[in-house]
């Protein structure tokens, strides 16, 4: 049952995540901005990210944190969930970096890429894991930090429901880290369920910034 | 970002134009002007934009030039205003 389940819930968030992507890129292409373009790319990473962990769960039967430890198609499929998150996220930091900062901040990106690939080197796939989520608990702290800027001065519902979103993200990836350093399937699903919510929030902001237009 | 909220892009500036028409239905230049916050040669050079892109129609009344929205610029504007509270959620505008 837990593995359907995190299969639905995948499932779903994903579509939101490439519902945002491609918003992020059709947006972009009126408005050209480097936040909107790190957008679009790393909800699209994150969308298959989640396909990958959804996929996975169905075909092992377990989710990746019980999956990681036994079978080599759980390892490879944590080692590319994991990657991806790590990456996307550290997209958006970089652009919402790149929001606060300047341009100069562009190194970001390949630099954690680097970090990320070092980690896999010299670690086993279970600190992988844990460090993994680790590295994106702090980017999310980061990109949530962000947030609360943008929204302390803009002050509208629809930066308040980006960093809701943002916010469930980051409780869920707390969970997930927990769940993987106690290797409980139980509490992955807790998380996963959390980072769902998150997901529901932005699919909020898409429908309602949608709707805007038309008034 | 300090730079983009000092200078208005012409986006923005297309969006408040295309606005300003909507709202009025058959728009004089003078209510464009006031509305948009523009000078007179900005303005004329905006508005020729514009109107070579299909989004509004200028109508001569005698002496007088009206301006009124195309069906595609109603849809140019509904996209630049879905545009506008989409980036809102991450902090930008246009």
């Amino acid at each position: 049952m837990g593995p359907f389940i995190l299969f639905v819930l995948d499932l779903l968030s994903a579509a939101v995540a490439f519902v945002t992507s491609y918003y992020a890129y059709r947006t972009d292409r009126l408005a050209d901005s480097p936040l909107l373009k790190a957008i679009a790319f790393g909800f699209m990473l994150l969308g298959v990210g989640l396909l990958t962990e959804a996929g996975t769960s169905v075909a092992l039967g377990q989710t990746l944190a019980e999956a990681h430890i036994s079978k080599l198609l759980g390892v490879i499929a944590t080692v590319a969930y994991l990657s991806t998150q790590m990456v996307a996220y550290a997209v958006f930091a970089a652009g919402y970096g790149l929001l606060a900062f300047g341009r100069s901040k562009a190194a970001m990106v390949p630099a954690v890429a680097v970090v990320g690939a070092r980690i896999i080197d010299f670690a086993g796939l279970y600190r992988f894991a844990v460090l993994s989520y680790f590295v994106v608990l702090v980017l999310l702290a980061y990109i949530v930090f962000q947030g609360v800027l943008i929204h302390s001065k803009a002050r509208s519902r629809f930066s308040l429901l980006v960093l809701l979103a943002f916010t469930l993200v980051m409780a869920s990836h707390a969970i997930l880290l927990a769940s993987v350093i106690a290797l409980s399937g139980g509490l992955f699903l807790i998380g996963a369920s959390v980072q769902f919510f998150g997901f529901l929030s932005l699919l909020v902001f898409l429908l309602r910034s949608g709707r805007v237009g038309a008034g | 970002m300090g730079q983009a909220e000092k200078q208005r892009s012409a986006l923005r500036i297309h969006l408040d134009i295309l606005n300003a028409v909507r709202e009025e239905g058959d728009a004089k230049p003078t209510h464009i002007l006031y509305k948009a916050n523009l000078s007179h040669d900005r303005l004329v050079k905006y508005l020729d934009e514009l109107t070579g892109k299909g989004l509004i129609e200028v109508h001569q009344d005698g002496e007088n030039r009206h301006y009124i929205i195309t069906p595609r610029g109603v849809s140019f504007l509904i996209e630049l205003r879905r545009a506008e509270s989409f980036i809102q959620g991450f902090g930008l505008a246009i």
